[in-house]
């Protein structure tokens, strides 16, 4: 069932009846049943391997409450040497605990989504050495949202493990937050610290998060159904064709118009995930602040899917680059390699394996794990480049804040996200490469007045709707970027100001909207993931 | 304070780090030069900066880091 979809708020208004129709201690129940029920529609059996990670998950914050209340009582009388032991053990039962948690719920996640992609690498390298052994590929079904929930599920674990909170008795509680219906299929990927008791509260149905929440949905709704799927056809054309066969200025477009299908369609949906939410009075976190305003890559990734940033900066970076070998290896290397390459081979370690674990988080392909890859190189060059562009600033007295270095800056992270965003498409990193050789084969701005840019699936409307579309999410993010809150602000106004938002943004999509026989329904793309 | 204020130096030369204001919000100390600056202050300070304490609370600005320090060195 697509967010976009009028099935999906079909079942949510019939969802919110049922949440405003029961007490505040059930409502949590109403969003579980519903949250299960929408999971069965889209993956019926597959269910059980929610299931599977709810109920290790929940045992595993028991088990840690346990030990830990274990150790409370024993070392209240206990001498201080004895209270060190006591805490040691308890320390080594967690960790053993939490590691047989993570290695399951990572293992289900591997093995559905990468077991053929390692099988297939495995049987090339058998075929490589000469042997004819082959091991079998399987038809494998990957559960919804298993990438998404299965972060969750980790990071409630670990989180546990570190004190930051305590487990919870409640089976319902934690069997909401991974399931709940708006974010399983793309996220945001939620911390339970900060949405479990949100989640689990029963909230009153409210005037101004109705308001809000449906203005969100409908603003989403307009990016996936007017901007993106729109912007399909011609990127379709470009990327899924034999690669070559259109070179230049075509590639160009279908280039841009992908950033704008994807933006358009992976922020639209977390809209109406947040809109959803919204309408019960849950608050689930940003996942978008303004990505193409960043002036650097780094910047473009605590600005894009920031949920998943987050993630990997709490759960794998940090851990991994404060880790014991990690400093040791940091002091060895300051002492080989001199002060500033020894300091930065430590963190480029760390970094490598964030952006190996990034790629291959969005799927199980060479491609993924060089769009990773990609990006380690970008943060990379600029952190080695930082001493050299520091002494080109102080050369010519430029100031990182004037407003001229900061376009440049943000035009060069737009080009480098673009290129990254055309791997990203591309079928293969082969076709990859051939799409950007073909770039700049026969490169010529005639087709943008001979009519040849209306050949591929987008006629001149469409192009119109597509730039109008642009500009307004372009608009709505530099009042973003200055402060301003139009998810907050257009509800607060008065009737008029108000409604009419509100009714050009449904008109805009009947109007507008790319559905009907013209077009080809298109799934939400982080969905696959 | 002036120990810690040479460090961050060593880390980020262009910034004025007593009136930078909010290091975290406005981006100038990122994950990558937290992980540089707390090498460095664990080498620096002998004392043991866990991931636990990367929050942006303990590294919003100069006093902030100090505090931290003198938390963990207690």
């Amino acid at each position: 069932m697509p967010y976009s979809s009028p099935w999906y708020l079909f079942f949510l208004l019939c969802v919110l009846g049922a949440y405003a129709a029961v007490s505040a201690k059930r409502k949590w129940a109403v969003l579980l049943a519903a949250s299960y029920f929408f999971y069965v529609l889209s993956s019926r059996y597959l269910l059980v391997f929610l299931v599977l990670s709810t109920v290790t998950v929940y045992l595993t914050g028991i088990g840690l409450n346990r030990i830990q209340d274990a150790f409370e009582a024993a070392k209240k009388d206990a001498p201080k040497e004895t209270r060190k032991l006591l805490k040691h053990s308890a320390t080594k039962k967690k960790r053993l605990l939490v590691s047989i948690t993570v290695l399951l719920n990572l293992g289900l996640l591997v093995f559905l989504k990468y077991y053929n992609f390692f099988i297939e690498q495995g049987n090339s390298l058998f075929a490589l050495c000469g042997l004819s052994f082959e091991l079998p590929l399987r038809k494998l079904l990957v559960p919804l949202g298993i990438s998404f929930y299965t972060l969750q599920a980790i990071s409630y674990v670990v989180d546990v493990y570190h004190g930051k909170y305590r487990a919870t008795n409640l089976f319902g509680k934690i069997a909401l937050f991974l399931s709940f219906f708006p974010q399983i299929t793309e996220g945001p990927i939620a911390n339970y610290g900060r949405l479990g008791d949100g989640l689990y509260e029963g909230h009153r149905i409210e005037r101004e998060n109705l308001l809000r929440g449906a203005l969100l949905i409908l603003w989403g709704c307009f990016k996936k159904i007017v901007v993106a799927d729109r912007s399909a056809a011609f990127v379709g054309s470009v990327f899924d064709g034999v690669p070559g066969s259109y070179g230049g200025i075509y590639v160009v477009m279908a280039t841009l118009l992908y950033t704008l299908q994807l933006y358009a369609d992976f922020s639209g949906c977390i809209d109406i995930a947040r809109g959803s939410a919204r309408l019960f009075g849950i608050e689930l976190s940003q996942n978008f602040r303004q990505p193409f305003f960043a002036n650097s890559a780094n910047e473009f990734w605590r600005r894009w899917h920031i949920s998943l940033t987050d993630w990997f900066r709490e759960y794998v970076f940090y851990p991994v680059s404060l880790s014991k070998p990690f400093m040791n290896f940091s002091c060895h290397a300051q002492k080989s390699l001199g002060t500033f390459a020894g300091r930065l081979a430590p963190a480029a370690a760390a970094l490598f394996v964030v952006w190996l674990g990034t790629g291959l988080w969005h799927g199980a392909s060479w491609k993924y794990v060089s769009y990773g890859l990609y990006y380690f190189a970008i943060i990379f060059a600029g952190m080695l480049a930082a001493p050299f562009t520091g002494w080109l600033f102080r050369q010519f007295s430029l100031s990182r804040e004037s407003r001229c270095v900061r376009y440049v800056q943000v035009f060069r992270t737009f080009v480098l996200i673009n290129i990254g965003m055309m791997l990203f498409r591309a079928e293969t990193v082969t076709d990859f490469v051939r799409l950007f050789g073909a770039m700049f084969q026969n490169f010529s701005l005639s087709p943008l007045v001979d009519g040849g840019m209306l050949k591929l699936g987008l006629d001149r409307f469409d192009f119109y709707v597509l730039a109008a579309g642009a500009l307004l999410m372009l608009a709505i993010d530099v009042l973003k970027e200055k402060g301003c809150e139009p998810e907050i602000w257009i509800p607060a106004r008065g009737f008029i100001g108000k409604w009419s938002v509100y009714a050009a943004l449904i008109f805009s999509i009947l109007i507008f909207g790319a559905y009907g026989s013209s077009y080809v329904p298109v799934d939400f793309i982080y969905a696959q993931f | 304070m002036e120990k810690l204020l040479a460090i961050l130096k060593e880390i980020k030369p262009d910034v004025d780090f007593e009136h930078a204001g909010d290091l975290i919000g406005s981006g100038v100390l990122d994950s990558l030069s937290i992980v540089m600056l707390v090498a460095r202050l664990n080498e620096e300070y002998d004392v043991e900066i866990s991931p636990l304490d990367l929050v942006p609370e303990n590294f919003r600005d100069v006093q902030a880091i100090q505090a931290l320090l003198q938390r963990l060195e207690e």
